[in-house]
């Protein structure tokens, strides 16, 4: 690799300023210039295009491209600007895990999710765990070296293990109490408590030498894996490159850049060729360009509302809502919500419903499942007592079937689901105020008030944090919820040693003939849309299959970029 | 012989000032009118957005996308909101909001500019500090702190922009009022033994009025622009209001895929909104400055 290869492979950016762009970019000028009120500058906001200080740039790609598509070994994919990791490359600091989970690319993992999102291995080639589930043995592969030349040993997993244990403010590691590193190749968990499910922190906690850790880690990361960081321009792109001695196939993608851009700059990027996969939202859908397809992909990204199911306590944060926590109103909800409609009207038709938050998953109960049915959901509502009043919206007792339908201010699309929520609900009498809120207030209110979510990752411990009991308040953490058939459940599950086995307990807990937290329980949380996660694609590159994406629309499309190739 | 000529000549004279006065009036004429003219203007749109306001925020996504019809003068957006209503209704929060503001600054900048003249060097010390040391804060840094620490929407922008805009007017009011008070029948007062207040308000309040007056006209469109600006930022107004900052930022998103309408006729409106605020300005100015009295 030449010098001249290793820099930012954006041309000054000249095509944004053209064909149908040159209003928009006239326009986003002039208002950028209204905007600026009293001389003083209002600052940043309207420049969000990628030319921004990016004009001595490479071409080299794009020759290469020219010469001859399927020589390429190389890609360059478009993230949003979160998808950054802001403390760097580092497990201990939510590196592949935290909210939106994914492989950590440059370090390897014990084990890796399947396809079908059960557990196979990567650096473990056995596992056992004890009758009483405090205890678990893994023997990992010997012939594994770090990109510094230094074996990986069971010392550096329980080394990783510890310290993820003690640092780790992104990841759970509660429940365990100590790692040990009995031999060259087998490393011991002792844990505090059953966690039947240790198998999913394991795919997503990377592997970190013990020898080469330390506070720079984030920046210099050393691990095991398909990627070695070659470089790193915070706040504008990442370039990975091939481990030429992974232990593993070899990955096909050499090398791997990654560039940070809003939305609106990644769809100019594409417009202007500058990049081989994109992000981009179901807004953009209808748009053609040359050269380029959308590439949609199956996701457990769901949206959905929580509905206090408690009445309204007073104290220093407001918890329940007398409103919704009447069960029949939280069930007529659940019935007069058209998902089809949701997905066409706010998704382009990118979209798949949601019952629960884990749909799809091997833990996923399908009895979740319910019909669009207006006339029942009324027909619930009146046997309940809600009345229609004055202005068509229903009441019981001189309270209003009304309540505020929160979302996080600047996410488009949940406002758009918010508001499409508040039309639906209106046809059978219920009224939902919409109202965008930060999320410094957000999870307060939510012990109050419906807020528009997005959940979904690769383990059922989801489920846990969204349904079981919290210990002290006795309730739900992020919405008041209490019902101990669903936590003893969710509690076996955890203990059982067998993961097969608790995938059944996990379904019991949504629905067990009797109880549960769907439409015929305790429906707590109402689930919209899993929403697709839609990338512009250059013609002839081939995206290896993909996972049913996790919440987070980054990081897990290059799960598998080791396996893409340019046809 | 010479009469008639002298009286044709006055006739003449007569009948162009008649001409003059007739149509357009002298220019202080001219100006009230243009005033009235710009105030009912505005405060027309400041009703109608009002009255719009249930339309405004209704979402329909069978109209989504729209581009500029006959039923939609300015389009839809993404979420089939007529973007017509939605604009109006954005025109009128600003005008209410800038009324607001611009009222509550003229206030403390009265009250400032009094108490500096009428409480003696010291108070006017102490004022005068505090002026300068709010104007040498850049004020939509002071806006934006303000209206988050304030938790933002509309009481934020409204605390945000009343009080980062009264530093001006204050000052020229100030200024007046110092010159005021170094009158002789103002001094006259004092001797007579009226206390600070009566003088205060009985002799200088009444010669700050005209400026206090256009100064709050003027305070209007700079009022208008920030609630604008510091929404647009993310810092004002939440999403779901119909604001013009919120129209404005949202449509950013949209016009890489040529959807122009969605900025273009919004930001063309709140431009004109601010140039009729300063048109009614110049024209009270005109009316109530004595310096422009001759004209």
């Amino acid at each position: 690799m030449s010098r001249k290869e290793n820099r930012l492979p954006i041309r000054k950016q000249t095509a944004w300023i053209s064909a149908r762009g040159w209003k928009g970019a006239a326009l986003t000028a002039t208002a950028a210039l209204l905007l600026s009120g009293c001389g003083q500058s209002a600052g940043a906001g309207a420049g969000t295009g990628p030319e921004a200080g990016q004009t001595g740039a490479s071409e080299t790609w794009e020759t290469k491209d020219a010469a001859s598509g399927a020589s390429r070994q190389d890609v360059i994919v478009v993230m949003g600007p979160t998808s950054e990791p802001e403390a760097g490359f580092d497990p201990a600091y939510g590196w592949g895990a935290g909210e939106h989970v994914h492989e950590p690319l440059i370090q390897s993992t014990l084990t890796v999710t399947t396809p079908e999102l059960t557990i196979d291995y990567d650096l473990a080639t056995d596992m056992n765990v004890s009758e009483d589930g405090l205890t678990w043995t893994v023997d990992i592969r010997n012939d594994v070296k770090f990109t510094d030349g230094e074996p990986l040993t069971a010392a550096d997993v329980a080394f990783t293990y510890n310290t993820l244990r003690d640092t780790s403010s992104v990841n759970d590691f509660t429940m365990l109490e100590e790692a040990e590193a009995v031999d060259e190749d087998t490393v011991v968990f002792h844990m505090e408590r059953p966690y039947g499910i240790w198998p999913y922190t394991m795919a997503a906690a990377g592997i970190i030498p013990e020898h080469a850790y330390g506070p720079d880690y984030g920046s210099n990361p050393i691990g095991s894996g398909r990627y070695m960081l070659k470089q790193w321009d915070r706040g504008q792109q990442v370039i990975l490159e091939a481990n030429p001695d992974y232990y593993g196939e070899a990955p096909k993608m050499k090398q791997v850049t990654i560039l940070f851009m809003e939305e609106d700059a990644a769809f100019a990027a594409v417009l202007s060729g500058q990049a081989d996969l994109a992000y981009t939202a179901a807004a953009y859908s209808d748009q053609e360009i040359g050269g380029y397809h959308l590439l949609a992909c199956r996701t457990v990204d769901n949206r959905g509302f929580n509905l206090p199911a408690v009445p309204a306590q007073a104290g220093a944060v407001p918890v329940g809502n007398d409103v919704t926590a009447d069960l029949s109103l939280r069930r007529a909800i659940n019935l007069a919500i058209d998902r089809e409609g949701m997905i066409d009207h706010v998704l382009n038709g990118y979209g798949s419903p949601a019952y629960s938050v884990c749909d799809g998953m091997p833990w996923y109960n399908e009895e979740a499942q319910v019909g669009y049915d207006p006339a029942k959901a009324v027909q619930l509502l009146e046997e309940a007592g809600w009345m229609p009043g004055a202005d068509g919206i229903r009441e019981k007792d001189g309270l209003r079937a009304s309540f505020h339908l929160m979302y996080p201010a600047g996410d488009s699309v949940r406002q758009a689901l918010a508001a499409e929520t508040a039309n639906q609900l209106r046809e059978i009498g219920i009224e939902a105020v919409i109202e965008g809120v930060g999320w410094d207030t957000a999870y307060d209110r939510a012990q109050s008030e419906p807020l528009m979510w997005g959940w979904g990752a690769h383990t059922p411990m989801e489920l846990y944090n969204i349904y079981h009991t919290a210990p002290g308040s006795g309730l739900a953490g992020y919405s008041p919820y209490a019902n101990p058939a669903v936590d003893a459940y969710m509690d076996q599950a955890l203990a059982e040693s067998d993961l097969e086995a608790s995938y059944e307990l996990w379904k019991l807990a949504q629905w067990d003939g009797e109880t549960g937290v769907t439409q015929d329980g305790d429906i707590p949380w109402i689930w919209l849309v899993n929403i697709d996660h839609l990338y512009w694609s250059r013609d002839g590159l081939a995206v290896a299959e993909q996972k049913i994406h996790p919440h987070g629309h980054g990081w897990s499309i290059v799960n598998n970029v080791d396996q893409w190739s340019w046809e | 012989m010479m009469g008639p000529i002298t009286q044709r000549r006055k006739g003449r004279l007569a009948q162009k000032l008649q001409l003059h006065n007739g149509i357009w009036g002298n220019r202080r004429k001219t100006a009230a009118v243009l005033g009235a003219v710009c105030f009912l203007v505005l405060a027309a749109v400041a009703l109608a957005g009002w009255a719009w306001r249930e339309e405004a925020a209704a979402v329909d996504f069978s109209r989504k996308n729209l581009a500029p019809c006959l039923r939609y003068p300015f389009g839809t957006d993404w979420m089939g909101r007529d973007m017509f209503v939605r604009t109006m209704t954005g025109l009128s929060l600003s005008i209410r909001l800038g009324a607001l503001t611009a009222g509550i600054s003229a206030v403390i900048a009265l009250t400032l500019g009094l108490a500096s003249a009428a409480l003696g060097k010291w108070a006017d010390g102490v004022i005068g500090f505090v002026i300068d040391m709010v104007l040498g804060i850049p004020h939509i840094l002071l806006l934006v702190l303000v209206s988050c620490a304030a938790g933002k929407g509309f009481r934020g922008v409204l605390l945000g922009i009343s009080l980062t805009h009264w530093t001006s007017l204050a000052r020229l009011l100030r200024a007046e009022a110092l010159q005021v008070k170094e009158s002789q029948y103002v001094k006259i007062a004092r001797r007579l033994g009226k206390g600070p207040w009566y003088v205060a308000k009985e002799h200088l309040a009444p010669h700050l009025l005209p400026q206090l007056a256009v100064g709050l006209v003027l305070l209007f469109p700079h009022a208008i622009l920030h609630e604008a600006s510091i929404t647009f930022l993310g810092f004002g107004l939440p999403p779901e209001q119909p604001a013009i900052g919120v129209i404005l930022s949202e449509s950013m998103k949209y016009l890489a895929m040529g959807r122009w309408w969605l900025a273009l006729f919004p930001g063309l409106l709140l431009v004109l909104i601010v140039l009729l605020f300063y048109a009614a300005g110049n024209g009270l100015s005109s009316l109530v400055d004595p310096g422009q009295a001759h004209e």
